[in-house]
């Protein structure tokens, strides 16, 4: 395995459901490994005839759902990190988004661009991700690259150019033309593993000179050598590669590629694409954020002896035992080596390094710029920032929104319960916008969350990779409260029924704070309450926050100001100041015309504008609020804010009134007023609850 | 009866001025146009005008064709921080979270988004999206792609739905813009469609309105407005000083 980072390539493998991701990601790891094994295995060439396919299914199966996969291929290796299939929340796709630096865009010969594809190209933009296209199933009925190649300029406005032709189209998919080098190419053996390279067939000639023609043309945009080169018909194949480079590596040019994973056609090809095409990690401008700058981005160096920078991207619980695949930006990482985790401040040591291969797990002594390896007995979440001692970057933001909604769960068996304690102990590590506590009053363990599709994927995820079932509840907003009125109070807290009496006072004043959280404030003078009983105050304060008396949802947003008291000798204490301060609390807030405010989401919602009317229908009848519409052709996005408690269940509605053509996304954005008919609703269903737990 | 702070910001708007000039207003199911060369500040009037709208309590679809949401955006929180400034008028900033909730982007890219396709996505915010738009703004449409037949569908919708649409016209050929009525020549055809027509021109340091068009009628005059060239808000002119 190299370390020269020229010859590194981290890539994604995107696609469309159903447009062969698997099938090109297992031929991918086979035809890697069976050129490893033709270096290192010799004279044991019955193991790999002998190997029946079942067996090398479930092998790959279990490389394939791991993070990452390490393979070799010319000379070059190569990382394949697993893409999400969820996009719903925004943490996971862009911490996958962070460590990959191009990707291969897999396109059904058939079905050309479709909604996921368009998602897809979508997010590639919007993190600057270089990438090929490969056009899959030629072999299929129907199947027409040509088209395909087509639709992705027009649908996804991209500057493509095919960089082959199909010999053969369908069940006589045969082979490919190779536009670059101008030959054919014909996959032979049983599983395609010998290339046989002939001229190119007479009744192609003419189409291929044409195809080459615009092959050379279009290159020519990114390189002026090749340019000349060409007006004097000697573009070389170097100088052809070298310019299609560029204008992938800019985002200005999409190389198209066809084969057909199933029938073993065309992957070879594609992997040299790999090589030739998409960038080594040094030629990927990644930034950080200074946590010691105020948040200023700073450009990383792929730089072996710069000072280490590596992010926690993935936490796998194997065969292995507890694996954390981190990703290095800048500088090298070696055995022993003292590393700090920035969130957390805490110090490691770096223990076992490992890389994952396609079927071995190989330990290594280090690693540098570019590489993405995986460490042993780490303690961290997902997500985090490893930097050398003095450095105190961080990769992803570190800012972690409180979560909004809240559902409570219930093992349907004994036997589930560890699990489910086993699999939320480790989606809080991954996740943390991802929370779990058990509630006091009724003994329920609560699960939180930014979403309902946010719970919903980790409900799914305990059943499949823990196979914990579970039984939920309603999902619950967290609704918070707040005064709007600045008042004044004065309390006195007396207590004489034997033994020691309790006395304390206190007045002062409380008002909203636009900003959020707390405030406390001490203006007492003289003396009147005695400086040991401010914190006594501020402590009894802050206890009355966490329950509100509107409907017990936490009291946000409030500055309290204490200005005058009075003490005794004797009866004053701790406790008496923290409880005066609760009555005080209770006293001002109700005159303070306390509301209740709702979590607004920020919700995107995109599909053919041929729904927009429907779309625009689903927002307003959900309260919402809709900012911005943008329609590019037949495509639109509309931004709205809608308050949480309305989204319940939104994604089945949009699915059938779109046919399952729009998809949604949604993310805190603030809290707002709830209106005041929902306001005494919420209030009437806590004083009901209230009642019923009073009277059991 | 005194005045709030939003009711004298409303009544001292040099809008008021350039209302009284035509005849009380625009009116609902008119047309009126903005026109003028690239970058002399039609975007800025025209969110002048919308932020006065949204003042008055109306809501206010705004329609572009050219710029990012985003840029739009700032546009609005710009002109409401100008206006704001004002003596007093702190407290109206306190409002913008609630006015902005009466404002609508819609974005268009301008090659392939055609006017019927237009005014079909509009209605469907009006209707299905139940935003009760009083005010258009339409930001950015190329009068030379559309052509007077697309206007006229344009006034049709805005008659048809009762709203005040205000257009941007960017005029794109070689000097001399106007005619000896001030009508643009890249305008002359589209005439039939607009209700009133105001031309915005360099005049020395400073930019001028002149009204083309009153509801129907030619009738040059010069509105003694003035695009203030630091807070790009419109502004009363100073009368001519005597020499």
């Amino acid at each position: 395995m190299t370390t020269d980072i020229a010859r590194m390539r981290n890539i994604g493998i995107s696609a469309h459901i159903d447009s062969g991701k698997t099938t090109l990601t297992e031929r991918v790891l086979f035809y890697c490994k069976k050129i490893h094994k033709i270096h290192e295995v010799k004279g044991k060439d019955g193991v790999g005839a002998t190997m029946d396919s079942m067996d090398l299914e479930r092998e790959r199966g279990i490389t394939i759902a791991s993070a990452t996969t390490a393979v070799e291929w010319a000379d070059h290796s190569v990382n394949i990190i697993d893409t999400p299939g969820h996009v719903d929340f925004t943490i996971e796709v862009e911490r996958s988004l962070r460590v990959l630096d191009s990707a291969i865009l897999v396109l059904c010969s058939v079905g050309g661009v479709q909604s996921q594809t368009i998602t897809v190209d979508r997010q590639l933009r919007r993190y600057n991700v270089p990438f090929i296209a490969f056009v899959n199933k030629a072999d299929r009925v129907g199947a027409n690259p040509l088209k395909v190649r087509d639709q992705i300029s027009e649908k996804l406005g991209h500057r493509t150019v095919m960089m082959q032709i199909p010999i053969g189209l369908e069940s006589a998919f045969s082979g490919l033309v190779d536009l670059v080098a101008m030959k054919a190419l014909y996959f032979d053996g049983p599983e395609g593993e010998t290339i046989r390279i002939e001229d190119v067939p007479e009744e192609l000639a003419a189409e291929a000179a044409a195809r080459r023609e615009e092959l050379v043309d279009t290159a020519s945009l990114f390189s002026d050598e090749l340019m000349e080169a060409a007006l004097e018909g000697r573009a070389t194949e170097a100088l052809v590669r070298a310019a299609v480079r560029k204008g992938v590596l800019s985002r200005q040019l999409v190389p198209v590629f066809i084969g057909s994973a199933y029938r073993n056609k065309g992957i070879q090809p594609l992997l040299d694409a790999v090589v030739h095409y998409l960038p080594n990690p040094a030629e990927v401008e990644n930034r950080a954020i200074d946590l010691d700058a105020g948040g200023a981005e700073r450009v990383l160096a792929a730089d072996p002896a710069a000072k280490t920078v590596a992010l926690a991207f993935k936490l796998e619980d194997g065969a292995y035992g507890q694996l954390t695949y981190i990703r290095i930006y800048q500088g090298a990482l070696s055995k022993g080596e003292e590393l700090v985790n920035t969130r957390s401040g805490q110090k490691i040591k770096v223990g076992r390094l490992v890389r994952m291969h396609a079927d071995t797990m190989a330990e290594i002594a280090e690693a540098g710029p570019g590489d993405i390896v995986a460490l042993f007995g780490v303690e961290c979440a997902s997500g985090d920032t490893f930097c050398s001692p003095g450095l105190n970057l961080a990769m992803t933001a570190i800012y972690v929104p409180e979560p909004v909604i809240s559902l409570a769960i219930e093992p349907v068996d004994k036997g589930s319960a560890d699990r489910v304690a086993k699999a939320l102990n480790r989606f809080t590590k991954e996740d943390p916008t991802f929370r779990t506590h058990v509630d006091p009053e009724s003994n329920q363990t609560i699960i939180q969350g930014m979403g309902e599709l946010h719970l919903d994927v980790y409900i799914e995820r305990m059943k499949r990779e823990y196979r914990a079932e579970v039984k939920t509840g309603m999902p619950q907003v967290a609704y918070r409260e707040a005064v709007s009125q600045a008042v004044e109070f004065d309390y006195t807290h007396k207590k004489q029924t034997g033994g020691a009496g309790q006395y304390a006072r206190i007045s002062g004043r409380l008002e909203p704070l636009a900003k959020g959280g707390f405030e406390f404030a001490n203006e007492v003078k003289g003396g009147r309450i005695p400086r040991e009983f401010i914190p006594s105050c501020e402590k009894g304060f802050r206890a009355s926050l966490r329950k509100g008396q509107l409907i017990g949802f936490p009291v946000i947003g409030v500055r309290v100001v204490i200005n005058d008291g009075q003490y005794h000798p004797v009866d004053s204490s701790d406790i008496a100041f923290q409880t005066a301060a609760q009555g005080a609390f209770r006293q001002a807030y109700a005159k303070a015309k306390p509301q209740i405010l709702e979590p607004v989401m920020k919700v995107s919602v995109e599909g053919p504008t041929e729904f927009a009317g429907n779309v625009f229908a689903t927002i307003s009848q959900r309260r919402g609020v809709i900012v911005s519409s943008v329609e590019d052709g037949t495509f639109s996005r509309v931004d709205a804010e809608v308050p949480l408690g309305e989204m319940f269940g939104y994604s089945t509605v949009l699915r059938s009134l779109t046919q399952g053509k729009a998809e949604f996304t949604m993310e805190f954005l603030k809290y707002g007023r709830v209106p005041p008919h929902i306001a005494e609703m919420l209030t009437e269903q806590h004083l009901e609850a209230e009642r019923k737990k009073s009277q059991r | 009866m005194t005045l709030t702070v939003k009711e004298e910001l409303i009544k001292r708007s040099p809008l008021r001025v350039l209302e009284k000039s035509i005849s009380g207003g625009l009116g609902r199911g008119n047309v009126g146009v903005l026109a003028s060369r690239k970058g002399v500040g039609k975007t800025a009037c025209l969110v002048h005008i919308a932020a006065d709208k949204l003042l008055q309590g109306q809501h206010v679809l705004h329609v572009s064709y050219a710029s990012r949401v985003d840029h739009i955006v700032t546009w609005y929180e710009d002109i409401f921080k100008e206006i704001a400034k004002a003596p007093k008028m702190r407290a109206a900033l306190d409002e913008f979270d609630e006015l902005i909730r009466r404002r609508v982007i819609m974005n268009f890219k301008q090659d392939g988004a055609r006017t019927e396709q237009v005014l079909r996505s509009l209605e469907a915010m009006i209707v299905h999206g139940n935003f009760r738009a009083e005010t258009v703004i339409v930001d950015g449409l190329d009068f030379v792609q559309a052509g007077p037949a697309d206007l006229l569908k344009f006034k049709e919708f805005a008659g048809r739905l009762g709203l005040e649409v205000w257009f941007s016209a960017s005029l794109k050929k070689e000097d001399p813009l106007f005619d000896e009525r001030g009508i643009p020549y890249e305008l002359a055809a589209h005439l039939g469609a607009i209700d009133v027509l105001i031309s915005l021109q360099h005049h020395g340091d400073h930019v001028h309105f002149a009204l083309v068009q009153d509801h129907g009628r030619l009738a040059p005059q010069d509105l003694r407005l003035k695009l203030d060239p630091t807070t790009l808000l419109i502004a009363k002119e100073a009368r001519p000083r005597a020499r």
